[in-house]
């Protein structure tokens, strides 16, 4: 079963094109990771994928991308949104309101809760699912903002967690962060893709081959090579693929 | 220490200075009418000018009761306005109109006040009294808040035409800031599934302090505001519920009055007086807009 299949996507901003016809099946309950030099396009591939992309006025999008089957562009953008949940580069809890509301945020104005017991409990199950219950259980009350940089991107994707989402999209989810919380945050991937299909971009070789089971190369918007793993970092098919993984280009 | 640093000390303490002369100035010259007439200067409405002084006698209650009133009005009105028109530059005008809407706001908060006083008292309050304030004493006269004949002078007039004056104000320390506002966040919160109002609900309540910051200016820039607030409030020593009631304000009393009061012996003095109340009442508005902030950031 695919979670997504994407067939001949162009993007472009103004006249110019950033993704030029591109095809991918993404399996469910895998993690699947983009990589590239940064301005290949990853980042706006991952945001056609929730249809974020469509806040820039400027950006047109053709092409398909079904979801488990359905057409994403036919799906409601806050119901698609909902089932594809997404955490960013930068860590953006919302600073202003505490660690308790910026994760019941989501199910509190998508109405998926009847009363307070019932966020109460989404709530804890999001952060304990984001390994973050243990740290913040006593600091619920306190703002996003106090939280490290670490504990913000967990805070994040138990924001996403909570709304019980399909998949789980990460936009170089590591990219800000320490090593140490880096490496949390990587362990965690490899729960949750156990339950949730996984996409997440990455500028960094290595850290795809250590936590994705498929991987994708792009390269000046278009997929160079995509497969296994194993078989990407083992034996790249393209010329190119290799310079990226040996770090001539990049 | 820092040359630089010294240098900086004529500069505060100048600024300092002229706000500690203000106040002693302002303290000394009333206390004649404190004296005189003690806490009821502030808390009755009698307005007795006679030359022989033991028969003189003054309460400002009616203007204190006036400013407060119209700049209610005036903020009531405005800052749903100036919020709403934030967002729209911001969020919706198309870019041909975003700047042109922009310098108008601006352009509009550098006007004379004397023209949006005689814009009031010509079309505005005939406006008024005629399409919104008629209507509304037919039917609901009944409620004290619609309860007074009008005759278009009146606190609501005056709130009405502060709330004008004083939206290109608030709406510029609002818009900047909801500019500003990361674009990190308004993304976080459209990948949560919300819709553009969820959003904006969640981005403003970001923005807080800098709302807090526009009301703040608009009450100062309100409770002033002198020449037009008098052209249309009705100059009548009147406390009174009802918004369609004519009324005082504290500086339209001062600027009506100064011109004669020196012919009285403690005229002069009461009108320092009041000077000194919309002293106390804006460094007071401002203290508690301060705290609250102060709340807001170490929440």
């Amino acid at each position: 079963m695919n979670a997504f299949e994407v067939r001949n996507l162009r993007v472009s901003y103004d006249d110019f094109e950033i993704i030029s016809g591109i095809d991918l099946d993404i399996p469910a309950k895998t993690c699947f990771a983009i990589m590239g030099p940064s301005g290949c396009g990853k980042s706006t591939l991952l945001r056609t994928f929730n249809r974020l992309i469509e806040i820039n006025e400027n950006a047109r999008v053709s092409g398909i991308i079904k979801l488990f089957g359905k057409n994403i562009f036919e799906i409601e953008t806050s119901e698609l949104r909902r089932r594809v949940g997404m955490v960013f580069q930068i860590p953006n809890p919302f600073p202003h309101l505490s660690v308790y509301e910026n994760v019941a945020v989501g199910p509190k104005f998508n109405k998926m809760v009847k009363n307070k017991k019932e966020l109460d409990k989404i709530v804890e199950w999001a952060l304990k699912k984001a390994v973050l219950w243990d740290e913040v259980k006593d600091r619920l009350r306190e703002r996003a903002s106090n939280l490290s940089g670490g504990q913000m991107q967990r805070l994040c994707i138990a924001r996403a967690l909570a709304l019980k989402p399909e998949v789980l999209l990460m936009d170089e989810p590591t990219a800000n962060l320490d090593p140490i919380s880096a490496s949390k945050i990587e362990e965690l991937i490899h729960e949750l893709k156990k339950e949730y299909t996984m996409v997440i971009v990455t500028h960094s070789p290595s850290q795809a081959s250590r936590i994705a089971d498929y991987v994708a190369f792009l390269y000046l918007g278009k997929i160079v090579e995509i497969g296994r793993v194993e078989d990407v970092f083992e034996n790249p098919k393209h010329e190119l693929t290799e310079k990226y993984l040996t770090g001539r280009i990049g | 220490m820092d040359k630089f640093k010294i240098s900086l000390f004529p500069n505060i303490s100048l600024i300092f200075g002229i706000f500690a002369l203000m106040l002693i100035v302002f303290f000394l010259n009333s206390l004649p009418s404190i004296q005189k007439f003690g806490i009821e200067l502030y808390t009755t409405n009698v307005w007795k000018a006679y030359e022989y002084e033991h028969e003189e006698r003054y309460g400002l209650l009616a203007a204190i009761y006036g400013s407060v009133y119209t700049s209610v009005i005036a903020l009531l009105i405005s800052i749903p306005l100036s919020i709403g028109f934030a967002i729209f530059v911001v969020d919706f005008a198309p870019k041909k109109i975003k700047e042109p809407l922009i310098v108008i706001t601006d352009v509009m908060a550098g006007l004379p006040t004397i023209l949006y006083g005689i814009w009031g008292l010509f079309v505005l309050a005939p406006f008024l009294r005629d399409y919104i304030m008629i209507p509304l004493y037919k039917t609901f006269s009944y409620i004290p808040l619609f309860s007074y004949p009008p005759t278009g002078y009146c606190y609501f007039t005056a709130g009405v035409l502060l709330a004008i004056m004083v939206t290109p104000f608030a709406t510029a320390i609002v818009r900047e800031s909801y500019r500003m506002v990361p674009r990190i966040y308004k993304e976080g919160a459209f990948a949560l599934g919300l819709t553009k109002y969820e959003t904006t609900k969640i981005l403003l309540k970001y923005i807080k302090p800098a709302i807090v910051a526009g009301t703040l200016l608009a009450f100062g820039r309100a409770i002033g505001e002198t020449v037009a607030v008098s052209l249309v409030v009705g100059n009548t020593f009147n406390v009174h519920p009802s918004l369609f009631a004519p009324g005082y304000t504290i500086s339209s009393l001062i600027a009506n009055q100064f011109g004669n009061a020196f012919i009285y012996d403690l005229m002069p003095s009461t009108l320092f007086a009041a000077g000194l109340s919309l002293f106390l009442i804006g460094l007071s508005v401002n203290l508690l807009g301060l705290q609250y902030l102060k709340r807001w950031r170490y929440a």
